[in-house]
């Protein structure tokens, strides 16, 4: 595999990649111990959660709440620039006009 | 220590009829108009508090660390979309990773989803779960996958085209009908004689 080359939709893995055996400074490796610190505190919330015995409800996800809400509430940080006028005008106005047009004009 | 037989028994109240008593002395008393009267000033504590939510597209170096604090993730890591008004606000923007190239063997919450609790989600997950979207590296380069499929069907496209417009097929002659070409079953008259059909020469 020391001949691999990335492909434009896929990615290297992280266990084919050179830095991260080779040269590792003292800044990644704190990098790297931040993120762990975070995903350990993550996982020992999950986890007293899961095996409390007392627990009657489901286990609410806070990165899921985000993410769906993310997701709906787009429209208050939108912006009418040139690009999302263009694709708004491209995927909802001229569909509209181009199959009016294409269902009244071609009768089977 | 039980009490029970000290206590007085009130008698049973309609909580509802009570609430609804309540609600309509303080929309008599109330200063506001319109839905805000109707609806409550103080709000329940329970649920997502406002903070907890993704806001708008973070400026300033504190918004930046408040926001990567509240999406639990370092400094360095979040980075928010471009603020080019496609509605993003302030949500990550995490690396385009499909969940096929997370470990399998790692000992994942949420193993069918390999996602830990609490994890950031990217934007697009839904298109990254290991039934959809794989980005995992392929065995052959892209441009070599390209050329092959393309090359493929422009080839069988052109040879196609070719057959079109140079058909090749056995020598065939226009079918030829017995009975002076069918006149009678053409509807010719029984009473007139036919003209004399030959298809073959001697």
């Amino acid at each position: 595999m020391a001949d691999y080359q990335e492909a434009p939709l896929a990615t290297r893995p992280k266990t084919l990649d050179p830095n991260e055996y080779f040269s590792v400074s003292l800044e990644q490796r704190r990098s790297e111990q931040s993120r762990a610190a975070l995903r350990a505190n993550l996982k020992r919330q999950y986890q007293m959660q899961l095996n409390n015995p007392l627990r009657r409800e489901l286990i609410e996800d806070p990165a899921l709440t985000r993410w769906v809400y993310a997701r709906t509430h787009t429209y208050p940080h939108f912006n009418a620039t040139s690009k999302t006028s263009l694709l708004g005008a491209m995927f909802g106005v001229a569909p509209l006009f181009i199959l009016y047009y294409v269902f009244k004009t071609d009768r089977v | 220590m039980r009490t029970s037989h000290s206590v007085r028994q009130r008698p049973s109240v309609n909580m509802a009829g009570v609430g609804f008593r309540r609600w309509a002395q303080a929309l008599c008393r109330g200063n506001g108009s319109g839905i805000s009267a109707l609806v409550s000033g103080c709000r329940a504590a329970s649920g997502v508090s406002k903070g907890s939510l993704p806001g708008p597209y973070p400026t300033t170096p504190e918004e930046k660390a408040a926001a990567a604090k509240k999406y639990n993730m370092t400094v360095e890591d979040y980075e928010p979309y471009p603020n080019k008004g496609e509605g993003y606000g302030d949500y990550p923007n995490l690396p385009e990773r499909s969940q096929h190239e997370r470990d399998p063997w790692y000992q994942w919450d949420h193993p069918d989803l390999r996602r830990n609790w609490g994890e950031p989600i990217h934007w697009d997950f839904d298109m990254y779960i290991r039934n959809r979207v794989d980005t995992s590296p392929s065995p052959v380069s892209w441009s070599s996958m390209c050329k092959q499929l393309f090359g493929f069907i422009g080839f069988m496209l052109f040879m196609f085209y070719l057959g079109e417009k140079f058909p090749s097929y056995q020598p065939v002659a226009a079918k030829q009908y017995p009975y002076n070409d069918l006149y009678l079953e053409k509807g010719g008259d029984p009473e007139k004689e036919p003209e004399e059909v030959k298809h073959y020469e001697i």
